[in-house]
């Protein structure tokens, strides 16, 4: 090269330049290697009701196929197990709670009731496993609500026999039910629990980046390569994304909204979260976004700050020991904790009115 | 000095032009803008589309035909025979990683981007 200083006028020479030419081969040729796609595999399937999408990065293809298979069979056996009104172990439970006499459960359907127990009590009851005739009255156990809403009478009379998940006594594997009122129904965990069951499982299959998305309850572990896991939160009113946030290590985010499931009746809208209390709607609140370790914890907290609203998310967030809110009321005023603030990146515009909470 | 191109200066100028806009599609192009969307049927692939050749398209699903329509880049369902219409009120779709779908139908329609803005959507 030193010897043949580049003294070409343009780059249309008069002279042929093997080694011009060869340059602009490799530099095509770098180019294109740079392209090569990410070594990310996506599969997605329907389970629970839900659209379920599986991400794994930095795998084998083949590796990371028999990984999002092991997941599929997960969320077929939780589907199986918890389903509220197909046939499923639950609807066996529930037809024994009634009696009142006790009953042997599957083993492994003790820890989450237990859970499911616990968390109850910490959000004051505003998550409400025990509630399933209410939901069933309200036509929410079924694929597609339609109305019309129960009779007045009816919700009055379910509401005040306050079925709560004290009234079933767990011993070992038995299962006794003391309030023929009460009939279970995990919805309201049900996904985020299929999520931490399948991050659990891929990380036992060596996966150590990954995101699973059930209907929007996501959880990620690792990172995107050498990126977070980048997230878009869903405008609750309309279109579009609302805001976005990077997540990395092992982060779980779970939204519950009166957009997801409704029904429209003599021009009124009726959606699925119900508050135990009064056994309607929750009212006053859009969506609650819940920030947390585990997806179970954030399913159960996004639906019971939902059901306690703006004047009483910060009671409840903190006896459930969640420290990362963000609550979207009636009029579109984002109320949200310091930490999550910092985070949060909000994309519509124009940006909305916010009011900063003091740290949980 | 004569600039009658040869048949090797051709060459080269033909791949620096490729080059050329390959690069500028690579690293100037909007790269979150999707390009195709991917249909899912039952949870099984049914077609990859260009969202950048305008059409309507009729999915058969579980419960029955879904309408997705396709214009200048975005995608959107407009009709399908569940009762909720949630589908429908998801509204276009553009970005890559953006999802609608019909779970009573059993219909997915997802954005494909190069570098999709979000890895996955909560709501």
């Amino acid at each position: 090269m030193r010897n043949r200083p580049f003294a070409v006028p343009s780059p249309l020479a008069t002279r042929y330049s093997p080694l011009a030419f060869r340059y602009c081969l490799i530099a095509l040729l770098a180019t294109a290697s740079c392209s090569k796609p990410e070594p990310l595999y996506q599969e997605q399937l329907l389970a629970l009701g839900a659209l379920v999408n599986i991400s794994i990065w930095g795998m084998e293809p083949d590796t990371a196929r028999r990984a999002a298979d092991a997941v599929t069979a997960d969320f077929n056996h939780v589907h199986a197990t918890w389903h509220a009104w197909q046939d499923s172990a639950l609807t066996r439970i529930n037809a024994q709670l009634a009696a009142g006499q006790a009953f042997s459960a599957e083993p492994e359907m003790i820890p989450l009731l237990e859970r499911a127990r616990a968390l109850s009590r910490a959000s004051d009851y505003l998550f409400n496993p025990a509630i399933g005739q209410l939901f069933a009255r309200w036509g929410f156990q079924s694929d597609e609500p339609k109305g019309p809403p129960p009779d007045p009478a009816v919700i009055d009379a379910l509401v005040a026999q306050h079925p709560t998940i004290d009234d079933v006594v767990i011993e070992g594997n038995q299962l006794r039910g003391t309030n023929p009122a009460v009939q279970l129904d995990v919805g309201a965990i049900g996904q985020g629990y299929a999520v931490d069951v399948a991050i659990a499982h891929l990380r036992t299959l060596g996966v150590e980046n990954a995101i699973v998305n059930a209907s929007g309850d996501i959880r990620v572990i690792g990172k995107h390569g050498t990126r977070p896991w980048r997230i878009g939160i869903r405008n609750p009113r309309g279109n579009g994304i609302f805001a976005s946030i990077e997540l990395q290590g092992d982060e779980s985010i779970v939204t519950s909204g009166t957009y997801e499931r409704y029904f429209e009746y003599g021009g009124k809208r009726y959606h699925h979260v119900l508050d135990p209390r009064t056994g309607y709607p929750a009212q006053g609140t859009l969506s609650v976004t819940v920030l947390a370790h585990d997806a179970t914890t954030a399913d159960a907290a996004s639906t019971a700050l939902l059901v306690a609203g703006a004047h009483d998310w910060q009671r409840i967030a903190r006896a459930m020991g969640v420290k990362h809110v963000m609550l979207i009321d009636a009029q579109g005023t984002v109320h949200i904790d310091p930490a999550l603030a910092k985070r949060i990146r909000f994309e519509i515009d124009p940006a909305p009115e916010i009011v900063i909470s003091a740290a949980l | 000095m004569t600039f009658a191109l040869n048949r090797a200066d051709s060459v080269i100028l033909i791949a620096t032009l490729a080059l050329l806009a390959f690069l500028y599609i690579r690293f100037w192009g909007d790269a979150t803008q999707g390009e195709q969307a991917r249909i899912l049927v039952g949870g099984k692939e049914f077609s990859v589309v260009s969202l950048y050749k305008d059409q309507r398209l009729r999915i058969p699903g579980t419960l029955g035909v879904s309408e997705i329509e396709i214009r200048a880049g975005k995608i959107r369902f407009i009709d399908s025979p569940c009762h909720g219409k949630q589908c429908i009120h998801t509204g276009w779709l553009t970005l890559g990683g953006e999802v609608a779908a019909c779970l009573p139908n059993r219909i997915t329609v997802q954005v494909l981007g190069r570098e999709p803005r979000f890895d996955a959507i909560n709501f």
